[in-house]
């Protein structure tokens, strides 16, 4: 009679139906009968390591999605700026509405800039009414629709043209004495088509008037008025001709240029310090290393453990073809053996307290890899030619990363689940099934399970 | 003769005015730097100097704090946290960690640490870089800022229970599901980034980069942001400006550190020292032990069986095997070097990778380009990678399964039949 353990099914939890028939025990009953229980303490340290992995992953996955947010609001529209331009930056663009949420919500700033420019512009159109007597009312409607500028050459005839527009549309608007007041309801604005989906969720939101929301609409007029010739701004067709501003280029080449000078005055420091390093050292004892330093140097022999062993394995797979090969194969397997014995030195020493800094390099464990030299350094470029090969390029350093978490986590859980498998010896049900578990997590990184067939002695 | 009388025509005035404006500069480059007064009054320990330079410790140590993250933790914890941090890098002097806790003393101790940590290494410019500000689209090429952050802390002693093993299986699961759903949003994300890359193309005004980053473009959509953006760079310029004078000034610091030290209270009989904080347990450190000895041991075995191979060969004899074998190795050394270097070196990170964030800049396939590194051949460096360390995953897969079919044993036990192919 056999007992079948287990199925092929991949996912962590599976749930094996129960049969009728008599002779199979499946693993929901062993299941049942008791749990395969991990001894404490050393399953907290176990679970603290997957817990920080997962934490890990958790961050990464954070910041990118906060990269995501920024980089998809840019390839979204945008908006033209009523007015002039902000910071002295030519062709300011701005996005009032394409941010749904709190950013919903124009700041005061934004409603008292827009109230002050257009008082001034009513107080332009009164002057030319009394000017050319035009008939359009004197309501707000022309005003709002005279602040779309969209570029700087068309801005000195915007007001009077689209004053005309506009005064056809939003005829039921009041004066801007307080923005706040007006009150516009949606449906008056079918033009609205610049806004994006989630504007119109925000709009679609609030069906009172309130304060916040009327300047939204308030805004929204304003816009819907310059429809006629829709100036949204998508970076897709016109980001050719953004300029950066001035003051921010001056302050990025002046950034790059002082990065550039500390790095090399950088190299003059070390003179300096070995005046100091004498006389302040001399009345403190020798330098020990610290915790970190330790942790660093650890850290490293792992690394260098992992290289060894990766090298020692090369050389036992290969096929000497004749005595040379033979005897290099022997030299270069004796040359590991010599470095690994000093790393085994390097660590008891790390052990045992005693160890001092290794010769003359400066404490590590702080700096940035790869800035070990330079710590000032403006990063360097990497080229990349097209989206594919960006992507192939993200995709291997995760890849690399996760490798480098799977290694860690496997001799985690080797050392803790091994020993639990030879300390329980009775080859009853459930310890086979902690041998199916602890395979599927060792061996097969949790992703698929084995089958165990058991003979078993005729019960009669 | 004439070069003597012109030196000692110098201003005296300009002499005095050295110090304090190195001092300024030291300030001034350093988050929350206190006046060159305050340093003055540090050395003769008087006690209104002493919280400003507990501060100035606090960032110092701490620099991944965001500026007003500061503010959230009070005076007792940052004089606690600044003791900690000064002795977990290895300070010496005990009198510092006798100070109170409440930062109302301890002026000139304060000033020898900040100099101590001043002549270890590079640390203006170290704190410039960390926190310095980001202007481009920045991509790290190799895992070693990840690689070094600790581990978890070590787990308090008492136990809430014991764990079943489906709850380790569930963990890799959703450990499992979690990095996939980030390389989907990496993969997102580098697309997003082409295509700004090449929208904006030709904006840039510096030739070499070609066109915006993320970051400049949204100073361009959002001009509060830029203004903000602005601000921070020209504070950071400040702070550059500032280093280059604090380095071009800074031995006059010295000097003035050294009559500091001799302001100090002779310290009793010799020189005391903190007991060195034990290292992180040499209970962490033995699998680390157990794997180099077992890698010694396999090394041993297959030198051991393959020179009694050797000896009892035919080959290798003659007077043309001296010079062969010099030669073999000499060959056999250039070949481990890098490897050697690779493990003695202190924390270097591993062999001839590139390493660090660069910025990504997009150009035409074909063209020559300045300087920067080529994606292609970051992308050889990391396959290469990537199958070394699937070779070693491998390798500790496969020991587990030779273990395990071990510990089950031999038939009449059961029957493994193992998961379908790979």
């Amino acid at each position: 009679m056999c007992h079948i353990l287990g199925s092929w099914a991949s996912s962590a939890s599976a749930q094996v139906p129960t049969d009728a028939s008599p002779g199979c025990h499946h693993l929901t009953n062993i299941s049942k009968s008791g749990h395969s229980l991990l001894p404490c303490p050393c399953s907290q340290h176990t679970l603290a390591e997957l817990r920080d992995a997962l934490d890990s992953c958790a961050e990464r996955q954070r910041q990118l999605e906060r990269s995501l947010r920024v980089s998809r609001r840019l390839l979204r529209a945008w908006y033209a700026d009523p007015g002039t331009t902000r910071l002295g930056l030519p062709r300011a663009v701005r996005t009032p509405l394409s941010d749904p949420g709190p950013a919903c919500i124009p700041s005061p700033q934004d409603l008292k800039e827009l109230e002050l420019l257009t008082q001034a512009l009513e107080k332009a159109v009164r002057v030319r009414k009394g000017i050319s007597k035009a008939g359009e009312g004197n309501k707000a409607p022309s005003l709002k629709s005279g602040s779309i500028v969209t570029s700087p050459a068309t801005r000195a005839s915007a007001p009077p043209r689209t004053s005309h527009r506009a005064g056809s549309r939003a005829s039921e608007t009041k004066p801007p004495r307080g923005i706040r007041q007006t009150r516009v309801p949606t449906k008056d604005l079918p033009e609205c088509r610049l806004l994006s989906v989630g504007d119109q969720a925000c709009m679609g939101q609030g069906a009172g008037d309130t304060k916040p929301k009327s300047g939204l609409r308030n805004e929204q007029i304003v816009l819907s008025a310059a429809s006629q010739a829709p100036e949204a701004f998508t970076l897709k067709d016109k980001g050719i001709l953004l300029q950066l501003p001035e003051a921010f280029r001056k302050a990025a080449s002046r950034n790059s240029r002082l990065r550039r000078n500390n790095s090399r005055k950088g190299q003059s420091y070390s003179r300096t310090q070995g005046l100091s390093m004498t006389r302040m050292q001399s009345g403190w004892p020798g330098p020990r290393l610290s915790a970190t330093e330790v942790e660093a140097e650890v850290r490293h022999l792992q690394k260098a453990c992992l290289l060894l062993r990766l090298r020692m394995g090369e050389e036992l797979m290969a096929d000497p073809q004749d005595w040379m090969q033979e005897y290099r194969c022997l030299l270069t397997l004796e040359e590991l053996q010599a470095i690994v014995g000093q790393c085994l030195h390097r660590l008891r020493e790390l052990c045992t307290g005693e160890a001092c800094p290794a010769r003359g390099r400066f404490p590590r464990a702080s700096l940035p890899c790869g800035g070990g030299a330079d710590p000032i350094w403006s990063p360097q470029l990497l080229l990349y030619s097209s989206t594919q090969e960006l992507q192939t390029l993200a995709a291997l350093r995760l890849r690399v990363a996760m490798l480098h978490q799977q290694i860690h986590l496997e001799k985690v859980l080797m050392a803790e689940l091994l020993p639990l498998v030879s300390k329980q010896e009775p080859l009853g049900p459930p310890w086979l099934a902690l041998c199916r578990a602890v395979h599927s997590l060792l061996c097969e990184g949790g992703q698929r399970f084995l089958t165990i067939l058991r003979e078993d002695k005729p019960a009669d | 003769m004439g070069r003597r009388r012109r030196r000692r025509r110098v201003d005296p005035a300009d002499a005095a005015r050295a110090l304090p404006e190195a001092i300024a500069a030291l300030s001034q480059t350093l988050p929350a730097g206190p006046s060159p007064e305050t340093f003055r009054r540090a050395k003769f320990d008087r006690p209104e100097a002493a919280p400003a330079l507990w501060r100035l410790l606090f960032r110092v140590l701490s620099p991944q704090l965001a500026d007003g993250a500061s503010a959230s933790f009070s005076p007792e914890a940052q004089v606690r946290s600044v003791k900690l941090a000064l002795r977990t890098q290895g300070y010496p002097r005990r009198a510092l960690a006798q100070l109170p806790d409440d930062g109302s003393q301890g002026g000139r101790e304060l000033l020898l640490a900040l100099a101590w940590l001043l002549a270890r290494g590079p640390l203006p410019e170290r704190l410039l870089t960390q926190n310095r500000v980001q202007l481009g689209d920045e991509m790290p090429v190799c895992e070693c800022e990840a690689l070094a952050s600790p581990g978890p802390p070590a787990p308090s002693v008492e136990a809430d229970g014991c764990v079943d093993i489906r709850h380790l299986q569930w963990l890799m699961g959703k450990l499992r599901f979690r990095w996939r759903n980030l390389m989907a949003s990496q993969q997102e994300q580098c697309a997003l980034l082409g295509k700004i890359h090449s929208y904006t193309r030709g904006c840039h005004s510096d030739r070499s980069l070609g066109h915006l980053s993320v970051t400049e473009t949204e100073l361009l959509r959002d001009p509060e942001g830029g203004r903000q953006l602005l601000q921070r760079l020209e504070r950071e310029n400040a702070r550059l400006q500032a280093a280059l004078e604090w380095r071009r000034r800074e031995l006059v610091f010295w000097r003035w550190m050294d009559t500091v030290l001799g302001a100090c209270p002779p310290e009793a009989s010799q020189p005391t020292f903190l007991p060195r904080i034990p290292t992180p347990g040499t209970g962490a450190l033995e699998p680390l032990v157990r794997e180099l000895q077992a890698l010694q041991g396999e090394l041993r075995e297959a030198v051991e069986a393959r020179r009694a191979a050797w000896e009892a060969g035919v080959g290798g004899r003659g007077p043309e095997w001296s010079a062969a074998r010099t030669a073999l190795r000499e060959a056999v050394g250039q070949d481990l070097a890098a490897l050697r270097q690779a493990c003695e070196q202190g924390g270097s990170c591993s062999l001839a990778q590139p390493h660090g964030p660069h910025r990504l800049v997009r150009t035409e396939a074909g063209v020559a380009g300045g300087p920067g590194l080529r994606a292609p051949e970051v992308i050889e460096a990391l396959r290469s990678q990537e199958a070394r360390l699937e070779v070693v995953l491998r390798q500790l897969q496969g020991q587990c399964r030779q273990e395990l079919a071990r510990l089950v044993g031999a038939p009449p036990g059961p029957v493994w039949i193992l998961p379908p192919g790979r």
